[in-house]
């Protein structure tokens, strides 16, 4: 589903990403964690084709669906960014003049889909019958389930969350992370989460650390996890 | 334990310097105006004074005249609305390059015409274009259309500017164009203030429309000048009380739709 094939990225000369390589499976959710500052927002902004990776003419180190990244330009990645990605953020980035049912729907309005399943989405994450609220009468909690929502409302073939329970509770955030989980597999989209907690990590298929030596896949096995 | 105080900063001689400069200037000014205050204050300059305004009463009230002034406030209220319109489509269009949103290159240009644009007073803008479109309402609408559209365009651009980007970003990041992200988030968010600077520049619109009359560009000014000139103070009167009726119809109006959209 997602190839990165000896993906490097620096920054004024200074490497934050080296030949980093790894195969994510469609219907994988993976965790991806490490150190502050090793590059984990980089690699999702990479992946996103919001930046662009250190590569000379002809490689292809990022590959989404077989198409090569590198191969698109601005418009033709805005344009699968839209309709085969959805993002979930840790400030969820909710559109505060919008209701949430139009919240929700502005993915499909963008890709020119029938709205419908807008309030569908809005019941799956609990929030049915709120469609008609704005952000403002919200709490956190439900700012994120409504993030969620609008993330995989238009079936994105990828999710990328980027911390996206670092402004909750501890209960809200396992609530959060169980509906994502769930959510992710109803779908079967492939989910990143960029994430510093373990017990987040820990509800994942996969936790991968990211370091100066590149991805490793880690060995800790959660007795917990269902 | 005690801990000392910190130090008094240094007295600032700033300030004070500035305002007695400024005071210097005030007393300065008013020492070489040719003022002649005793004069202005004669018993003769007050009963001349009086005699003028007594001519004002009472104001015609001939419904020929009334009629004549009601067709002039309309002229001078569609010069407003009509300069303004146009003020909002042009400032609107300039305040785009103006918030930055196409490079540092247009900001500046695009800037530096909206300053020209609005520098240069009504009056004067009315003087151009009544040399440009002849006498009448059109040049006097042109002339208020220049100068908001430069007063417009800065503080839209201003608006844009301060309006919080992150819904933009997340909106590009998840596959909007950016005329979409545009008009999905940042102009929503700045809606509510463009419309108040819009309503409020329509108040000033209004009194700068019955002024401008003054100079053949048409209305209740026009009508005023014309009634002076010939001394008939009665006519002049209910042009008067017809402009002070109209700004006051507007300015409750736009104070009441202000205060709507701010709350």
């Amino acid at each position: 589903m997602l190839e990165l094939r000896n993906l490097s990225k620096s920054y004024n000369g200074r490497p934050v990403l080296q030949q980093l390589s790894w195969t994510f499976q469609a219907g994988e959710f993976v965790a991806i964690m490490g150190d502050s500052g090793v590059g984990k927002s980089t690699l999702l902004n990479l992946i996103a084709g919001l930046d662009t990776p250190d590569a000379a003419p002809g490689e292809s180190p990022i590959v989404i669906d077989d198409i090569a990244m590198s191969s698109l330009d601005d418009d033709a990645a805005t344009r699968l960014r839209r309709s085969r990605m959805g993002f979930i953020f840790q400030a969820f980035h909710v559109l505060p003049h919008l209701t949430l049912l139009q919240n929700v729907a502005l993915p499909l309005l963008l890709n020119g889909m029938p709205t419908t399943r807008a309030a569908e989405m809005l019941e799956a994450v609990g929030l049915g019958g709120r469609g008609h609220d704005f952000p403002h009468q919200l709490s956190g909690g439900q700012l994120q389930r409504v993030a969620i929502a609008r993330a995989l409302v238009h079936r994105p073939a990828l999710v990328l969350a980027d911390e996206p329970t670092g402004n909750l509770d501890p209960d809200t955030a396992d609530s959060i992370l169980a509906l994502l989980q769930r959510e992710i597999k109803a779908t079967g989209a492939c989910a990143i989460l960029v994430t510093h907690s373990q017990v987040a990590a820990n509800m994942t298929d996969k936790i991968l650390h990211l370091s100066k030596k590149g991805i490793q896949e880690t060995t800790i096995v959660n007795p917990f996890k269902q | 334990m005690s801990h000392p105080m910190p130090k008094r900063p240094p007295r600032d001689w700033t300030v004070l310097t500035l305002m007695a400069l400024l005071a210097v200037l005030i007393v300065a000014s008013f020492a070489t105006l040719p003022l002649k205050w005793k004069d202005f204050f004669t018993i003769e300059a007050v009963s001349s004074m009086l005699e003028l305004l007594g001519g004002f009463a009472p104001p015609e009230m001939s419904s020929g005249f009334l009629g004549k002034t009601a067709w002039a406030t309309v002229e001078t209220l569609a010069m407003s609305g009509v300069g303004t319109l146009l003020a909002v489509i042009f400032g609107l269009a300039f305040s785009l390059p103006a918030s930055g949103r196409f490079g540092a290159a247009p900001r500046a240009l695009t800037r530096a015409m909206l300053n020209v644009l609005r520098s240069i007073p009504e009056l004067v803008w009315a003087s151009i274009m009544l040399i440009a479109a002849g006498l009448g309402p059109f040049g006097g609408t042109l002339a208020l259309a220049a100068h908001t559209a430069g007063v417009l365009g800065r503080l839209f651009a201003d608006s844009l500017e301060n309006a919080a980007p992150l819904p933009e970003q997340s909106l590009r990041t998840n596959g909007a164009s950016a005329a979409a992200a545009f008009f999905y988030a940042t102009l929503p968010q700045t809606l509510p203030q463009m419309l108040s600077y819009t309503l409020y520049r329509w108040e000033n619109n209004i009194r700068a429309a019955a002024i401008l009359g003054v100079v053949g560009a048409g209305g209740l000014g026009q009508m005023l000048k014309y009634h002076l000139s010939l001394f008939q103070m009665q006519m002049a009167a209910t042009v008067i009380i017809a402009m002070l009726l109209l700004v006051a119809l507007v300015d409750g109006a736009s104070f009441a739709l202000r205060r709507l959209l701010t709350r």
